[in-house]
C-alpha cells in the first residue's frame, strides 16, 4: 500500500506528538485529527484531543469525518460545551493547537482575515475562530492544505494568529507559549531557526527543494541536503486504513 | 390542575413577526454545518425583516450567508462565516469586498467572552493575556478597549458585553413551554440563550410535560428564557441536526454554485417561493430527507 500525502503529513504530526499531552484543533481539521489518533494507536496512549467546536474529548473517529462539528464526533470520553474547552485554551492545559490561515508567514503567524487591508480587502477570509489563543498554547503545529506563493508569504496582512511576531520583539512580549514548532504542507516540513524564521527540515518524497523555494512566498536558505519526510511504517498505513477507510481524510489533499 | 400555562408554540412566521424588529441585533445558535436554526432564517427573508446587527456562535455557516445574501444585514459581529471543507461563504465575502455590509472583527474570544459578560450582565470582561497580540482588537475598538486591571496596575484588554435583542437557538426536543434539550453537541446556544433578552427555540421534536419531568437534568434552556417554541422538523435544513440527521452535502454545494451563478433564482425556489417551512421540506423531497436521517 502507497501512502498518501495526508497519510505523510499525518504521521509527521503524530510523532511530534507526546505521551500525556493535550492537544485542540478547529475547523477543517481532519488530518490532525487523524494523526492525534495514530498517536494514541502508536506511542501516544494517554494523549488526549479535543475536536475544536463540537466539544468532543478524544472522539474515536468511528467513522471519520470532514467537519470538525460532526455528531458522529461524539462518539468520545466527554462532550463539552464549547465555553468550556474555552476555558481550557485560556488555562495552561494545552500543550499543542494546530493551526492553518489563509495565509501563514516566515515568523509562523496565521491570517485567516483578509488578503489586503483589512479596509479594503482584495479577499476577505472567513475569520480568525480561535487562532489569537495561539498565544497561550504550549506550542503549535501549522498544517496546510495547498503550499503555494500566496499562501506561505513574507508577512501576513492581517494577524489572526501570532506566531513569532516579527522576530525580534517576540521576547519583550513576555510570551506564555513557546510558539509555532511544526509545519506540515503537502511538499515538505519546516521547523524553526535561532532567528525565528522557518527552515526547510524534510521534504516529501518526489518533491526536490527547488519546487519547496518555487511555491515559497519567502527566501528559504536550506542546507546542502535536506533528508526525506520519514515515510508512514507499515503498522502506521495499517492503522491509518483502518481510521479512515473511506479516504475522507486521507484522500484530502490531492 | 390549576390555570392553565401560557401558550408558546407557534409557527416559525408567527415567532420572527412578533419578536424581530426591524433593526435589531439577532443572534443565531448552532456551530459550522450543524444545527443552524434555518427554518425561522428563511422566515426572515420571506418577511424581508432588516437586521441592524448580526451576531453568530464562534463559526457561522449559511445561517449567516443566506441572511447576507438576502440583502438583510447591516453589519456583522462575528468570529468567522464559511463552509468548512466546502469553502468559503460566497455571500459573506462579496458583501465586505463590496463593503455592503459593516464587519466588527471578532474571534472565538470575543463571542464567548462576549456572550459570558452578556449572560451574566458584567459591565464588562476583561480577557487573558496573550490576545492582545492578534490584530483583532486593533480594527474593532468598538467591542475591544483596553483598560488598567485595578488589581495589579497591568495594561488589559477587556470586552463590550453581546446582548442581543433576540435569539434564535435550535436545539433537538422541548416541552411546549421551552425546555430544551439538545440530544448532542450544545456549542454556545445556552450561553447566547441566557445573553439575549428574547429568544425563539426551533425544535425537532415537541415532547410531553411528563417527559421533561423525567428527563429535567437533561434540560439545558429552561423555559424561563424562551418566548416562542417553534416545531419544525427538518427546521436546521441543509445543515444538520445533532443525532437527528446530517447536513446535505450536494445542497450546500448547489448553494454555493448559486451564490456565484444567480442567487435570486436560489431564493425564490427554497426560500421565497415556499411560503412556510413545511412547504419548503416538499420543494427538497421526502426522498432527500429520508436519506440525511439514514447518514445521520
Amino acid at each position: 500500500m502507497q501512502p498518501t500525502v495526508a497519510d505523510i503529513m499525518a504521521v509527521a504530526m503524530s510523532h511530534h506528538m507526546k505521551n500525556g499531552e493535550v492537544a485542540i484543533m478547529g475547523a477543517y481539521s481532519a488530518i490532525p485529527m487523524m494523526a492525534c489518533r495514530l498517536a494514541q494507536l502508536t506511542h501516544a496512549p494517554d494523549l488526549t484531543f479535543i475536536a475544536g467546536g463540537s466539544g468532543a474529548v478524544n472522539p474515536k473517529l468511528r467513522p471519520m469525518v470532514q467537519s470538525s462539528c460532526d455528531w458522529k464526533l461524539l462518539t468520545a470520553e466527554s462532550v463539552l460545551p464549547l465555553s468550556d474547552v474555552i476555558d481550557l485554551e485560556a488555562r495552561p492545559e494545552i500543550d499543542v493547537f494546530f493551526a492553518g490561515g489563509l495565509q501563514v508567514d516566515k515568523f509562523g503567524n496565521c491570517n485567516l482575515v483578509c488578503v489586503g487591508d483589512w479596509a479594503n480587502p482584495k479577499l476577505r477570509g472567513p475569520g480568525s475562530v480561535g487562532l489569537p489563543f495561539l498565544s497561550r498554547a504550549g506550542r503549535f503545529v501549522i498544517y496546510t492544505n495547498a503550499h503555494n506563493k500566496r499562501l506561505f508569504v513574507e508577512k501576513v496582512d492581517f494577524l489572526s494568529g501570532p506566531g513569532f511576531l516579527d522576530g525580534i520583539s517576540y521576547e519583550k512580549r513576555k510570551p506564555i507559549g513557546s510558539g509555532p514548532s511544526l509545519v506540515v504542507t503537502p511538499l515538505c516540513t519546516f521547523g524553526f531557526g535561532r532567528d525565528r524564521t522557518m527552515e526547510l527540515r524534510t521534504v516529501h518524497p518526489e518533491v526536490t527543494v527547488q519546487q519547496v523555494i518555487e511555491n515559497t512566498g519567502f527566501q528559504l536558505k536550506p542546507p546542502a541536503t535536506v533528508p526525506e519526510t520519514t515515510l508512514p511504517t507499515g503498522e502506521e498505513l495499517e492503522l491509518l486504513a483502518k481510521i479512515d477507510p473511506k479516504g475522507v481524510a486521507r484522500n484530502s489533499v490531492r | 390542575m390549576g390555570p392553565e400555562r401560557a401558550k408558546k408554540l407557534m409557527s416559525a412566521g408567527d415567532a420572527v413577526e412578533r419578536f424581530v424588529r426591524p433593526g435589531c441585533m439577532l443572534g443565531i445558535g448552532g456551530m459550522h454545518m450543524h444545527n443552524n436554526p434555518m427554518a425561522l432564517i428563511r422566515e426572515v427573508v420571506r418577511q424581508a425583516k432588516r437586521i441592524g446587527t448580526l451576531v453568530t456562535s464562534p463559526s457561522a455557516n449559511i445561517n449567516a450567508d443566506l441572511l447576507i445574501g438576502a440583502g438583510l444585514v447591516d453589519e456583522i459581529y462575528c468570529s468567522y462565516v464559511g463552509f468548512e471543507h466546502l469553502g468559503l461563504a460566497p455571500n459573506f465575502r462579496a458583501a465586505v469586498e463590496q463593503k455592503k455590509i459593516r464587519v466588527r472583527e471578532g474571534d472565538e474570544a470575543a463571542v464567548v467572552y462576549g456572550l459570558r459578560a452578556g449572560m451574566s450582565s458584567l459591565p464588562f470582561i476583561p480577557l487573558p493575556r496573550g490576545l492582545e497580540l492578534a490584530q483583532t482588537s486593533k480594527v474593532n475598538t468598538l467591542d475591544f478597549k483596553t483598560t488598567t486591571d485595578p488589581f495589579t496596575g497591568d495594561s488589559v484588554l477587556c470586552l463590550r458585553p453581546i446582548k442581543p435583542d433576540v435569539s434564535f437557538i435550535h436545539c433537538q426536543k422541548a416541552d411546549a413551554h421551552g425546555n430544551g434539550i439538545f440530544e448532542g453537541s450544545k456549542f454556545t446556544d445556552v450561553d447566547m440563550a441566557k445573553a439575549s433578552d428574547k429568544v425563539i427555540l426551533q425544535v425537532e421534536e415537541i415532547v410531553s410535560d411528563d417527559y421533561i419531568e423525567k428527563n429535567a437534568s437533561k434540560v439545558a434552556i429552561p423555559a424561563m428564557l424562551v418566548d416562542a417554541v417553534v416545531h419544525a422538523p427538518f427546521g436546521c435544513h441543509p445543515t444538520s441536526s445533532h443525532s437527528y440527521y446530517t447536513y446535505d452535502e450536494p445542497h450546500l454545494l448547489e448553494y454555493l454554485k448559486a451564490c456565484k451563478e444567480g442567487f435570486d433564482a436560489y431564493l425564490q425556489k427554497y426560500v421565497r417561493g415556499p411560503r412556510s417551512h413545511e412547504e419548503y421540506l416538499k420543494v427538497v423531497g421526502e426522498h432527500t430527507l429520508a436519506n440525511l436521517k439514514e447518514g445521520r
